[in-house]
């Protein structure tokens, strides 16, 4: 692995992120949410960057991990980081199982199946309020505790950035890995792949492993942090964002999800008296991507940078 | 030669495939011994493909029996029969088009790892089939010619026992058709080769033996020289102008 200066200077710069907005809560807000965002959608484009399938069903994941981790504190009087691993790797289980389609199903047709699973567990998280309280959503989570003290604000702000910084060390590890290698080869043709010796079902169900779990630990995070969750915070509306942000900024590259990330998610929050017209924002985005820029503006930059040598 | 050896490396008992009411191959029975070169030949549509697809883990039979290397087949996914030393080629030529020469060799080395083959192997092969200098280049920006033979370095790699080509010279020039008829001559002191062909030239300078395929039956089965004067197959296949 080689290590780049660019790549200590952004590792500092996200660490140093929480610090420059300590005095100001709104912006620190702000920023916890957009690592929130960096992280999700550094893990979305593990699947969708690396395997080459679109998991819409992918807030559903997150989702599934915040109401159980609620429901193991708040039943079961877990502790924060006992009830984490547990929610995570229950709505892990649950993402492997959901992502069964994707063995028979490939491209377009995969990410119409995900899309009826996320708009499913959306109704699920309405329908069921014994543990999600339906509709009217649960709202004064108590933070984590951290040495017996409840972590807000700054200090959980600087625990996202390590967090992030771990997502998108993980996903440079798995890029650069046999295991990335093998991801790429089922993306650009799983036939083939599959006629080179690479087992393609269970590189498959790795894949759907690792990318719930990022979704996963996500939504424990975004509930504790927001301290308010309900299904439209992991709707359908929720996964097409984390999508955007992988595509705007660059699928199968690791800093394209982060720049897009940092670009848009932040958005809503800065131009809140824009609010109506965010979800037309976004759509306009979307037809402009897919049109325009198909490799997002990292993708981009690199297509212009090999052609200029 | 020593009882091992007259082992067949490929056997094939009663294999049957069918589509809804189609039979794509009916009952056939076949074996290839190693070292040998099979070339399989038949019209459009006689189900040589199927075959390769069957016994490549594509399709699964209606009945029958597979034995590679006397292990069973059946029931087997491609990248097992892979993992047991069984690999092909496809009609179309197949590469990663979008990426480069290099990465393909190198996700096609990705099976066997350290297990694979030796540097000085590789080099060999590499050179053998000239493919250093478009080692830089995306797979869809170098000839069919170069692709083909990618693809044969992408399966070397991976050390088989039993190359399966379905037709390797399709789509090139004469003089690269040659040139491929003498790579593939070369390519018989590596490994086994069983080839779908429609250009006879090949079947002629590469088989040793000849199976003959027509709506699915096996009709023939000798050497090129018999076979390629066999009534029967001059008439529903070759046409008289060959003979």
């Amino acid at each position: 692995m080689k290590i780049k200066p660019l790549h200590i200077l952004t590792v500092v710069f996200i660490l140093m992120l929480p610090f420059l907005v300590e005095e100001n809560r709104f912006l620190g807000f702000v920023l916890g949410v957009t690592f929130i965002n960096i992280f999700w959608a550094t893990g979305m484009n593990v699947l969708y960057g690396f395997v080459g399938l679109m998991p819409l069903m992918f807030a559903a994941i997150s989702g599934i991990a915040a109401y159980a981790l609620i429901y193991f504190i708040a039943e079961w009087h877990l502790d924060f980081w006992l009830a984490l691993p547990i929610a995570t790797l229950f709505a892990s289980f649950v993402g492997v199982v959901l992502g069964l389609p994707s063995l028979r199903l490939r491209g377009f047709y995969f990410t119409l199946c995900s899309l009826i699973i996320q708009s499913t567990l959306t109704l699920a998280f309405i329908f069921f309020p014994k543990f999600t309280n339906g509709d009217t959503g649960i709202n004064q989570i108590s933070p984590p505790l951290w040495y017996g003290e409840p972590m807000k604000g700054h200090p959980f702000e600087c625990m996202l950035s390590v967090l992030t910084l771990l997502g998108i060390g993980v996903a440079y590890y798995i890029y650069q890995s046999k295991l990335g290698m093998r991801f790429m080869a089922i993306r650009e043709d799983d036939v083939l792949a599959e006629s080179l010796g690479i087992n393609v079902v269970k590189n498959k169900v790795i894949a759907f492993f690792i990318v719930s779990l990022y979704a996963a630990i996500g939504g424990c995070f975004y509930a504790t942090y927001i301290g308010f969750i309900s299904p439209r915070s992991f709707d359908v509306l929720s996964s097409l964002n984390i999508w955007l942000y992988v595509a705007f900024g660059g699928k199968a590259t690791i800093a394209g999800p982060v720049i897009g990330a940092m670009l848009l998610a932040p958005l809503p929050f800065l131009l809140q008296s824009l609010e109506a017209y965010k979800d037309i924002l976004s759509g306009v985005l979307i037809v402009l991507i897919t049109l325009i820029m198909p490799g997002g503006i990292f993708g981009a930059y690199l297509t212009r940078r090999n052609a200029k040598k | 030669m020593n009882p091992l050896s007259e082992q067949p490396l490929l056997s094939v008992k009663d294999l049957t495939l069918r589509f809804g009411g189609l039979y794509a191959l009916n009952k056939i029975n076949f074996e290839m011994h190693a070292h040998e070169t099979l070339g399989m030949i038949g019209p459009n549509g006689s189900g040589k493909s199927s075959f390769v697809n069957v016994l490549t883990g594509h399709f699964t039979p209606l009945s029958g029996e597979m034995k590679f290397d006397t292990q069973n087949m059946l029931g087997c996914n491609s990248n097992q029969l892979v993992q047991m030393g069984l690999c092909r080629t496809y009609q179309a030529v197949r590469v990663f088009v979008n990426l480069t020469v290099q990465k393909n060799i190198e996700i096609a080395q990705l099976m066997l790892d350290s297990a694979g083959l030796s540097e000085s192997e590789f080099n060999h092969y590499l050179h053998w089939l000239n493919l250093t200098p478009i080692l830089g280049k995306l797979a869809k920006d170098v000839t069919l010619f170069e692709q083909r033979k990618l693809e044969l370095m992408m399966r070397l790699v991976l050390r088989p026992k039993l190359l399966m080509l379905d037709e390797p010279v399709g789509g090139l020039a004469t003089s690269e058709v040659n040139e491929m008829i003498q790579l593939l001559k070369e390519l018989k002191s590596y490994c086994s080769i069983f080839v779908i062909e429609h250009t006879m030239r090949v079947i002629k300078e590469l088989a040793d033996r000849v199976v003959v395929l027509i709506a699915g039956e096996k009709i023939a089965d000798g050497p090129p020289a018999e076979i390629l004067n066999n009534k029967r197959v001059i008439n529903e296949y070759l046409g008289s102008a060959h003979a």
